[in-house]
């Protein structure tokens, strides 16, 4: 049964991800069973997404039907642990910069391969990453940014961790005109073009 | 204005192409001196050549796409003087062209402010409105058609546009929702349903709020005209574009939103299919129909959602590429150049570009990797683009130079080369500048 679940959300078939999902919980199946099922799922996603055989539609449609099964199963769940966790992320999109797509999947593929995942969400200014890393205790930050006015607000961003004392937090930085020139430009400490190279890049960082 | 010749109906695709680039060419400038003249034909003749790819004696570079707002902001204009202050522009332009004698003319985009304040306009915003004054126009993404709607845009994508679009996306227009369904107006008593809302205070009101922003857009028109033939008086030559977008992109970055199209991928996959088959034949008669109205030998293509990231070589076969071909071989046989901005990467793309007649397209890349652009396009078709903006912005003049080199070494024995970048950037170098527009004359 919950096979036929992850079948649903593989092959995109929305409006059944919510029909199985309940009727899996009317035949007295745990929550945390089901929760099961859907990770499954968006790992067969991730793995697709990752050889190049999903896109963003279907990132965010995945993202959406999670969304939508975890609305459903949460006033029946205990909080989420998180002790089980890769280690602790803050991602944003620079300020003055509002382009999410990317940043979003970035996210979703972090919190894929088991990092906790705080999402400030756009146009973040400096001191509301430091604080959120300060808040959190998070040891890597990711910056998204694609317009060409993202430069001066990264760099700042990785400045005001240094001006905060905090040089021992990560900063990776990516999205459409962003390279190794912007890198050095910023000093952060390293840039991904993609968001298999942010996984990687915060893998290689706990 | 273009005229069609009396023979048009007997005319090929590439002598009517040849008709419209003729008309371009031989436009009426008046130099102010015979130097200017000389300079002017040079340049025009060898930007001919490429466009016809036939030999000439040097690739060209063109700075517009990366640097027309540097060029200004470098004698300190700001991002509001774009939106609202148009004279400023004229000076910093002039200088530029006489100091760095570009291989064609530069223009900057200039946007009607003054216009957008008594319309209301929501779609974007711009500095000295609610953006500080060193920023131009940053557009905001909404959902202008909801995803019921697409029966009624479907059915008629014009009165969709006229009756739902434009009220949403200029507040001052909302009163448009007023008007009848035009076709229906036809016995005696019609009358009074095409005149009704005309006599109604709000649509009144409306009115005289269109014209007083016509008022402002023919000053802005007015200032940006003169400064353009200055710049040709001076020996430079331009090549008008009319902007467009392609059936998907016109839904999905205006009407539905990105996310808004991307879902209908899968939500309603049938109404966007329905929906982008609408819009061909409107594209078509308009596209058309601004190219002989300006003048202009290209359609200039913003490609978005398109792009390699966005989505599957099916998707892109089954929602993209199949209505924007049909466009894109109807301006073809109609002798009109598609001039295609690849906006991030296109990868994945080159075989379908590839599909296109000979000579039909330029294609601007921004991302893309090159070495199979040159294998796959550049015999077929004008190439440019791809020096990054990230390089202007923060790399050193050598890296500039050296970059610029290798593309244009790249593209030596391609019939067709323009060396260009790949996405505007606001701040650079003049040295860098010169780096990139000196690669071509080595
Ligand atoms: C979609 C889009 C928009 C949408 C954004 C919708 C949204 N909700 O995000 C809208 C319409 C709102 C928009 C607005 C604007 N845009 Co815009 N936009 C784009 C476009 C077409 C695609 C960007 C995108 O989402 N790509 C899809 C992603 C998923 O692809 P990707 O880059 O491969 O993603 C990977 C990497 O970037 C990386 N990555 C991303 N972030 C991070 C972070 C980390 C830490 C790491 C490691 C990796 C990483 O991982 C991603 C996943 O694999 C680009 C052109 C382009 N193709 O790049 C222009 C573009 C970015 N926009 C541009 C501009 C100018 C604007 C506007 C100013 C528009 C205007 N003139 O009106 C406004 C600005 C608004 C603002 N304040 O930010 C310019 C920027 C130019 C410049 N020099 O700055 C571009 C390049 C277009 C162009 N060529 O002119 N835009």
């Amino acid at each position: 049964m919950s096979q036929e679940l992850i079948d649903a959300i593989t092959e995109m078939r929305e409006e059944d991800v919510v029909a199985i999902t309940n009727q899996l919980l009317d035949e007295g199946v745990a929550p945390t069973d089901i929760l099961m099922a859907c990770k499954q799922a968006m790992d067969v996603i991730g793995k697709r997404f990752e050889e190049g055989d999903a896109f963003i539609p279907e990132l965010i449609l995945a993202g959406e039907m999670m969304t939508s099964v975890t609305d459903i199963l949460k006033p029946r769940m205990a909080e989420e642990s998180t002790s089980d966790k890769l280690g602790k992320i803050v991602i944003g999109t620079v300020q003055g910069d509002i382009h999410d797509i990317a940043k979003d999947i970035v996210a979703f593929m972090l919190d894929l391969n088991g990092f906790d995942v705080t999402d400030l969400g756009v146009d973040v200014p400096p001191e509301k990453f430091v604080e959120t890393v300060q808040d959190t205790g998070a040891t890597i930050v990711g910056l998204s940014g694609f317009l060409t006015l993202a430069f001066d607000p990264m760099k700042d961003t990785v400045a005001a961790f240094k001006a905060a004392g905090l040089d021992d937090v990560k900063i990776m930085i990516g999205g459409g005109q962003i390279d190794e020139n912007i890198r050095q430009y910023t000093g952060a400490n390293a840039y991904g073009r993609d968001a298999m190279a942010a996984v990687d890049l915060a893998k290689s960082w706990v | 204005m273009f005229v069609r010749p009396d023979n048009w109906n007997e005319m090929s695709p590439l002598e009517r192409r040849s008709a419209r680039l003729d008309a371009w060419q031989n436009a009426p400038v008046q130099f102010v001196n015979p130097e200017a003249e000389a300079a002017y034909k040079v340049r025009i003749e060898r930007l001919r050549k490429i466009y016809d790819m036939e030999p000439h004696d040097r690739p060209i570079a063109d700075p517009f796409m990366g640097a027309s707002e540097y060029i200004v902001r470098r004698k300190g204009v700001q991002g509001t003087d774009l939106v609202y202050n148009h004279e400023k522009l004229r000076e910093p332009l002039l200088e530029f062209h006489r100091e760095f004698q570009p291989d064609v003319a530069v223009g900057v985009l200039p946007y009607p402010g003054r216009s957008w304040d008594l319309l209301d306009f929501k779609l974007y915003l711009w500095g000295g409105q609610k953006l500080p004054d060193n920023l131009v126009i940053q557009a905001v993404e909404g959902e202008y058609m909801m995803p019921d709607e697409y029966a009624d845009f479907i059915a008629d994508p014009t009165a969709f546009w006229l009756k739902q679009y434009l009220p949403r996306a200029y507040g001052a227009l909302a009163p448009l929702a007023m008007l009848p369904d035009f076709p229906k107006i036809s016995e005696s008593v019609d009358t009074i349903d095409l005149l009704l809302p005309f006599g109604m205070p709000p649509f009144q009101e409306m009115l005289h709020k269109m014209m007083e922003a016509g008022n402002e857009l023919m000053k802005t028109l007015g200032i940006v005209g003169q400064t353009g033939a200055m710049i040709a008086a001076e020996g430079f030559p331009a090549m008008g574009l009319n902007i467009v977008k392609t059936p998907f992109d016109y839904l999905g970055d205006t009407l539905r939103g990105t996310k808004g199209i991307l879902m209908d991928m899968y939500r309603r996959p049938n109404e966007l299919l329905a929906a982008c088959e609408a819009y061909v034949p409107v594209l078509i008669k308009s596209i058309v129909g601004s190219c002989d109205r300006s003048g202009a030998p290209t359609a200039f293509y913003v490609l978005h959602k398109g792009a390699d990231a966005f989505m599957s070589q099916a998707q892109f076969e089954k929602f993209y590429w199949p209505t924007w071909k049909q466009v894109m071989m109807a301006l073809y046989e109609e002798g009109i150049i598609s001039y295609l901005f690849i906006e991030g990467s296109y990868n994945k793309r080159l075989e379908n570009l590839a599909q296109m007649p000979d000579k039909s397209l330029v294609c601007h890349f921004d991302q893309t990797d090159m070495g199979p652009v040159k294998e796959i396009l550049s015999d077929k078709f004008i190439i440019t683009g791809n020096v990054p903006a990230s390089l202007m912005s923060a790399g050193t003049t050598d890296e500039v130079r050296a970059y610029c080199d290798n593309l244009v070494e790249l593209f030596e024995d391609a019939p067709a080369y323009i060396l260009a970048h790949g996405c505007y950037f606001e701040n650079t170098t003049d040295d860098k500048l010169r780096a990139f527009m000196d690669a071509v004359k080595k």
